[in-house]
């Protein structure tokens, strides 16, 4: 991608973090090493929610920052450092996850149901039926629901929200990272939050828990 | 699952997270402020779309560690010794390669400098001041495997001037 002086120029002076890749790019050890000391446990934050495997997000933020060793030579500020990072890291959670598909594996075997992601929204509804007695929202219990709504949406929609939510990125650049228009991510972002919706609001409102995996029919 | 609108309704929901999320424009906001001051529905189902948002507040974060980002240093300074290696096998004679066989030396001297650094813990000026005469040659030691080769450079003082000497070379 061929980047213009002036866009190099506005992203350099604007963002401290473009500057320390510039530096990197001159080979700076100390700037790499306070990048990957900025943006390593955010990248572990969204890759483990992209993927649903602690150990397998801190591979591939690792793999993340490989990569931008080995492209450091080729780096250009066309963007912010967040979007071109997390485009990286988009990539390497895609083909993570085409990779553990061709697999045929079941995502995430954790003994803690809540974490696994692998049942699709409506099964999530359907099998959340039985209304539970009113009670202190549990903190623990919440996180798990949470965890649960999230790991239900696709992988486009997951991704989209946690950008948002976690990295706060605006809509162009979350469309940057994930390829696609502005205008897409605002209905992917949409859809996503109606869906979360779905599952979290009966929760909120009722206690009425998704119910835990091996109940779903699947 | 579709990402795309499948009624009109979700247009209405796009606009409102939209609005939630700050990415109308001033018009558009506008018109989203006077439509939530007229209708309750409306005003339901934004309240309902930011309360469950908020939820998302309670998923994990991960802080940064020092071990996880060692560990990681480790396995770039590894990749920088390989990208060297790899260099030196190739043909030595083209400058492009010797440039980049220079680049790649430094940021392996400078990693590698990283994690002396850390591991140093105990007394760490003392022994990075022992260790500074061989930082500071490092990617010169690296380009030269035999040891004693390099012991016969010393004796015969050649290292001083070897920065000299390889700055005229890569000039011509």
């Amino acid at each position: 991608m061929v980047v213009s002086d002036s866009t190099a120029r506005r992203y350099t002076l604007g963002d401290p973090d473009v500057r320390l890749m510039l530096e990197v790019r001159d080979d700076s050890a100390a700037a790499f090493e306070e990048l990957v000391l900025r943006y390593q446990g955010r990248l572990i934050t969204v890759l483990d929610h992209v993927v649903g495997n602690r150990d397998l997000a801190e591979d591939l933020a690792q793999e993340v920052f490989l990569r931008v060793y080995r492209n450091r030579k080729t780096y250009q500020p066309g963007a912010k450092f967040s979007t071109w990072l997390f485009t990286i890291a988009n990539n390497v959670a895609l083909n993570a996850l085409r990779s553990r598909s061709r697999r045929r594996e079941v995502r995430l075997q954790t003994r803690d149901p809540a974490r696994s992601g692998v049942r699709a929204m409506e099964a999530v509804l359907a099998a959340s039926s039985g209304q539970m007695p009113a009670r202190q929202l549990d903190k623990a219990e919440m996180r798990d629901v949470v965890r649960m709504a999230v790991g239900a949406l696709n992988d486009r929609q997951r991704l989209a929200v946690l950008l948002s939510k976690f990295e706060e990125l605006s809509y162009a650049d979350i469309a940057e990272v994930m390829d696609i228009s502005p205008q897409a991510i605002k209905s992917l972002l949409a859809r996503a939050r109606c869906n979360l919706r779905e599952v979290l609001q009966p929760y909120l409102e009722h206690g009425e828990r998704p119910a835990a995996e091996g109940n779903g029919g699947d | 699952m579709p990402d795309e609108p499948a009624n009109a309704a979700l247009t209405l929901e796009e606009q409102l997270v939209a609005y939630l999320d700050g990415e109308l424009e001033p018009e558009e906001s506008r018109r989203i402020e006077e439509l939530l001051a007229s209708d309750a529905e409306a005003q339901e189902i934004m309240q309902r779309l930011d309360r469950t948002w908020e939820m998302l507040d309670e998923l994990e974060r991960h802080e940064p560690g020092e071990e996880t980002a060692r560990s990681t240093m480790e396995m770039v300074a590894a990749a920088a010794e390989e990208e060297v290696a790899g260099l030196r096998s190739s043909a030595p004679a083209r400058r492009r390669r010797r440039l980049a066989l220079a680049a790649g030396g430094l940021l392996a001297a400078s990693l590698a400098g990283f994690l002396v650094v850390s591991l140093l813990t105990l007394d760490p000026n003392r022994e990075l001041l022992e260790d500074l005469p061989v930082l500071e040659n490092l990617d010169a030691y690296l380009e030269v495997d035999d040891v004693e080769f390099l012991r016969e450079l010393s004796r015969q003082q050649v290292f001083a001037d070897f920065d000299d000497a390889d700055a005229g070379d890569e000039e011509s």
